[in-house]
């Protein structure tokens, strides 16, 4: 709760800073609302949930807090070489990400459908607006408009779902819920497809196959700095959520989804990767990665009882942050991959945060995704073995898309021209490549 | 703790150096690993591992005499890698001696990690320095080559990190000793399942006959050095793996079950192997597929699981890293001074570099296994194991020695003698010649007294139940 008053607080002034037309300030000032409000939720984060299975340093619930607000922090700083140039909407967008991660911060641990609906609300409606952001550009205006109604079609599913499950149950409580099902309702069709819905709605907000068509369009038409943070603030509140709602719904029932559950992981997997695999614009690429990533994800729905999915997530995002930071990098204006072209030779820290990110979505030790990777597939493999297995052939497809960007990004140049990265960039690539590495000592 | 971490600080610090003292920096790091490993082995005894715990839950080391062995055979061929190239453009490359030394760190990581997912997690890190290797200074045409050997590793080793999960899971264990005393044989066919992964990433690492694809094409359009690298030191990964981990875990009905359908493909391999390696034109793809055949019957011997022939496969492994070496070389040399490595353009290089001709000859005899030859020690003794198991078993890997002399008195006798095609021919360098030289020392004095080494990893050896 700290946390998300110190985020509207400090998202309110950068919104009058930003108006004022000093974009440095405002960045300051959402920086430290960000900072504060991950020390909030430090210090606040006494509570534990009955999830609290992986981590041993912070209760789960703040942990997922601090781990928002960090991402979000990197993905400020990463984008925010363009809105130093251009400074007129620079303040909404800070304040439009801040505001958007107030509802990231209710929904990602809900535990009344109610308070949820609310919060994925005020998460979707500042993104729909700053899908847009970029007023002279079509692809924008597109992408905002399809997200805006895909994304509320998705919403009234959600809604569709919440209202028969509570006509069903009698409540919005999570726990209530759970109980009532446990003494036999589960058997009405009202709950059964009040959960399917559920289940549909939360897959479209992750992506996953087959509600993904929305991501490829969206993500191209975005600005780099919004599709960090879409990319992966989003996805991971999303799966927080499915974990928590279902780990509370399914708790007892869950044998009868798991099938779904693994057929909704092993299309997305496959879909997402053999899709990228011929993409030539570096943002469609990471749309497909996003929706395989997406299938991975809900492998937390395999061990309901122990899902690990905090450090999944945390390598996802700290190897897709540098990956978007490098392509603004690159070409501001361009997402085609032929920008990509030997890029590595253009600076050595772009070099290196680019080789560990790639490897470390491809799933190689000794770098976090590896270790996301692997601790996912341990809480899996004693219940669902096929899918893990299909799911590690999709990785070695999945492996290959992220080589093929390597080997053009390592590619040596004829003529080396040397670019130097904004200090903003530096900060993001070096924060995120050393935390790929020493991510060894988390495991 | 440095005889792990050295290699990883050099690989580091290798970023910062200028280019012109690259080699030089790379052959001084290379020779203080190999110095303090010597030494260290002199104050070994082999009933007391060395212990390192760098703080990680999941990965812990424990140098056992057998993991000396490796880690002495490891520092001493990136040693030999460095020297041998210490003429060429590619030491001069920071990111090729940054990157061997990485990759030198995973391969000593492998052969001392005490623990089942730090095995994996130390195989997969070496595919990424070898990755990029292959990629900056190879000669691919296309990169679908290079990605094919990498799919195909990739492919063995996520089927390893599934077995590795569900060995954890099955027996709560991950250390090795832990593994050893976890009953597997109660798992049933499980286990046989769970092997099978293991077996998977290392028959396409060996390589084993139907997964062996990948390796001609890799070897010759590798660079020499990354050639070396990969046959005299990678491929060993997966015999070690074999050897220490799978065949004592799984000791029981797992082992039984894939015992000869292994030494089949690994029987396939070797006449395969040698009938290929007669029918080719370019040396180094020669040299390949003598490796394919020369390592199938290392792989068919280990899966007799008998502490015999384990002693004697050490041999064995230490020497194809010998000869690969210096064929490896001999074959580097010949392209990087006439332009081409295709035996129908070469003829008569005997007449005008006397001593290559003498150097490569040497080794020639030593991957024959001529007598006072570590060579000899080696298949002579597998190949009686494996007639003791089945009498066709040890006929047919006994043809190894035929073809092997076909191809390789071929591959010796077309470029050094014959009709005269290469006029000019620089004679070796000193670096060159040290190395061959230190080579076959090591392959005559192995083959004089084997029992230094057989002696020496006999303890680790004699832990598992045999």
């Amino acid at each position: 709760m700290d946390s998300i008053v110190i985020l509207f607080i400090s998202g309110l002034l950068g919104l009058f800073v930003g108006m004022r037309r000093q974009p440095l300030s405002a960045l300051v000032i959402s920086s430290l609302g960000l900072t504060g409000a991950a020390l909030a939720a430090y210090f606040r984060g006494q509570y534990t949930s009955p999830l609290a299975a992986y981590t041993a340093y912070i209760p789960t619930q703040s942990a997922v807090v601090i781990l928002l607000c960090i991402v979000t922090l990197l993905a400020i700083w990463g984008g925010y070489q363009r809105y130093r140039q251009e400074n007129e909407h620079t303040g909404d967008y800070l304040s439009l990400v801040l505001f958007s991660l107030c509802g990231a911060i209710m929904m990602a641990q809900p535990n009344d459908l109610m308070l949820f609906f609310i919060g994925l609300e005020i998460l979707s409606i500042p993104i729909y607006v700053l899908v847009g952001i970029e007023k002279g550009s079509a692809l924008s205006a597109e992408a905002a408009v399809k997200y805006f109604f895909t994304g509320s079609f998705a919403s009234a599913i959600l809604l569709f779902g919440i209202a028969l499950l509570y006509g069903a149950t009698g409540s919005f409580q999570l726990v209530e819920i759970q109980s009532n099902l446990a003494i036999g309702i589960w058997q009405s069709p009202m709950a059964m497809i009040g959960s399917l819905f559920l289940l549909a709605g939360f897959a479209f907000k992750i992506g996953a196959v087959p509600f993904h068509f929305w991501g490829p369009d969206v993500y191209q038409g975005a600005s780099n700095a919004v599709l960090m943070y879409m990319s992966t603030v989003v996805k991971i509140t999303g799966i927080y959520a499915i974990v928590n709602v279902f780990g509370q719904i399914f708790r007892d029932s869950y044998f009868y989804w798991i099938d779904l559950i693994s057929l909704l992981i092993v299309l997305s997997m496959f879909y997402g990767y053999i899709t990228a695999w011929k993409q030539t614009s570096f943002k469609r690429l990471i749309a497909y990665s996003s929706i395989a990533n997406a299938g991975l994800m809900l492998f937390a729905l395999a061990d309901i009882h122990n899902s690990n999915i905090f450090l999944f997530v945390a390598a996802y995002a700290f190897a897709t942050i540098p990956l978007v930071t490098i392509n603004e990098f690159a070409d501001q204006n361009s997402d085609d991959l032929s920008n990509w072209e030997g890029i590595a030779w253009k600076n050595p820290l772009v070099g290196a945060a680019l080789v560990l990110a790639l490897f470390s979505l491809a799933g190689i030790p000794p770098l976090a995704g590896f270790f996301g990777k692997f601790s996912l597939l341990w809480s899996a493999v004693p219940h669902i073995p096929y899918t893990a297995v299909l799911a590690l052939i999709a990785s070695v497809i999945g492996a290959f898309v992220y080589l093929r960007l390597l080997m053009l990004a390592l590619k040596k140049p004829e003529v080396q021209v040397k670019k130097a990265l904004s200090a903003e960039q530096t900060i993001v690539l070096l924060l995120t490549t050393i935390s790929s590495i020493t991510a060894l000592y988390l495991i | 703790m440095a005889l792990i971490l050295l290699p990883l600080i050099f690989s580091l610090i290798a970023w910062w150096i200028p280019s012109n003292f690259t080699r030089i920096f790379g052959l001084i790091s290379t020779i203080s690993t190999l110095t303090l490993s010597a030494v260290t082995v002199c104050y070994f005894k082999s009933n007391e591992p060395i212990l390192i715990d760098l703080g990680l839950r999941f990965v812990r080391f424990s140098i056992d005499s057998l993991g000396f062995t490796m880690m002495l055979l490891t520092n001493a061929v990136f040693f030999l890698v460095f020297l041998s190239n210490f003429k060429r453009e590619l030491v001069h490359d920071i990111r090729f001696t940054a990157l061997a030394l990485l990759m030198q760190f995973g391969l000593l990581g492998i052969f001392t990690t005490n623990t089942i997912l730090g095995f994996y997690l130390f195989w997969e890190l070496t595919l990424l320095p070898i990755f990029l290797i292959l990629y900056w200074f190879g000669n691919f045409e296309k990169p679908r080559a290079i990605l094919q050997f990498f799919l195909y590793t990739l492919l063995g080793s996520l089927a390893m990190l599934l077995a590795v999960i569900g060995l954890m899971h099955a027996t709560n264990q991950q250390t090795y000793e832990g593994l050893l005393s976890a009953d597997l044989n109660a798992l049933g066919n499980t286990s046989t399942l769970l092997m099978g992964g293991f077996l998977l990433a290392f028959a396409v690492k060996i390589p084993l006959f139907p997964f062996h694809t990948w390796q001609a094409e890799t070897y010759t359009k590798a660079p020499v050095a990354g050639t070396m690298l990969l046959s005299a030191i990678m491929l060993k990964m997966a015999l070690f793996g074999l050897l220490k981990w799978v065949l004592p875990i799984f000791n029981g009905i797992a082992t039984d079950f894939w015992r000869w359908p292994v030494i089949v493909l690994g029987l396939i391999g070797i006449i395969y192997g040698a009938i290929i390696a007669i029918r080719q034109n370019n040396l180094k793809t020669l040299f390949a597929y003598a490796s394919l055949s020369h390592l199938g019957l290392i792989a068919a011997a280990l899966m007799l699981q008998n502490g015999e022939t384990n002693q004697i496969a050490v041999v064995q492994i230490v020497n194809h890293s010998i000869v690969s070496i210096g064929l490896f070389l001999a074959a580097g040399i010949i392209e990087h001074r006439i332009g081409t490595a295709e035996l129908t353009g070469l003829g008569g290089i005997a007449k005008v570099a006397p001593r290559f001709a003498f150097w490569f000859g040497v080794l020639t005899f030593v991957s024959l296994s001529v007598p006072f030859t570590a060579g000899f020690i080696g298949e002579f003794f597998l190949i009686k194991d494996l007639f003791a198991a089945h009498n066709l078993t040890g006929i047919l890997a006994s043809a190894t020695l035929i073809l092997g002399a076909v191809y390789m008195l071929k591959a010796y006798q077309a470029p050094m003698f014959g009709p005269t095609k290469v006029t000019s021919f620089e004679d070796l360098h000193w670096s060159e010649i040290t190395v061959f030289a230190i080579l076959s020392i090591a392959a005559i004095y192995l083959g004089l007294s084997p029992q230094c080494l057989t002696d020496f990893v006999a303890h680790s050896l004699s832990q598992p139940t045999l």
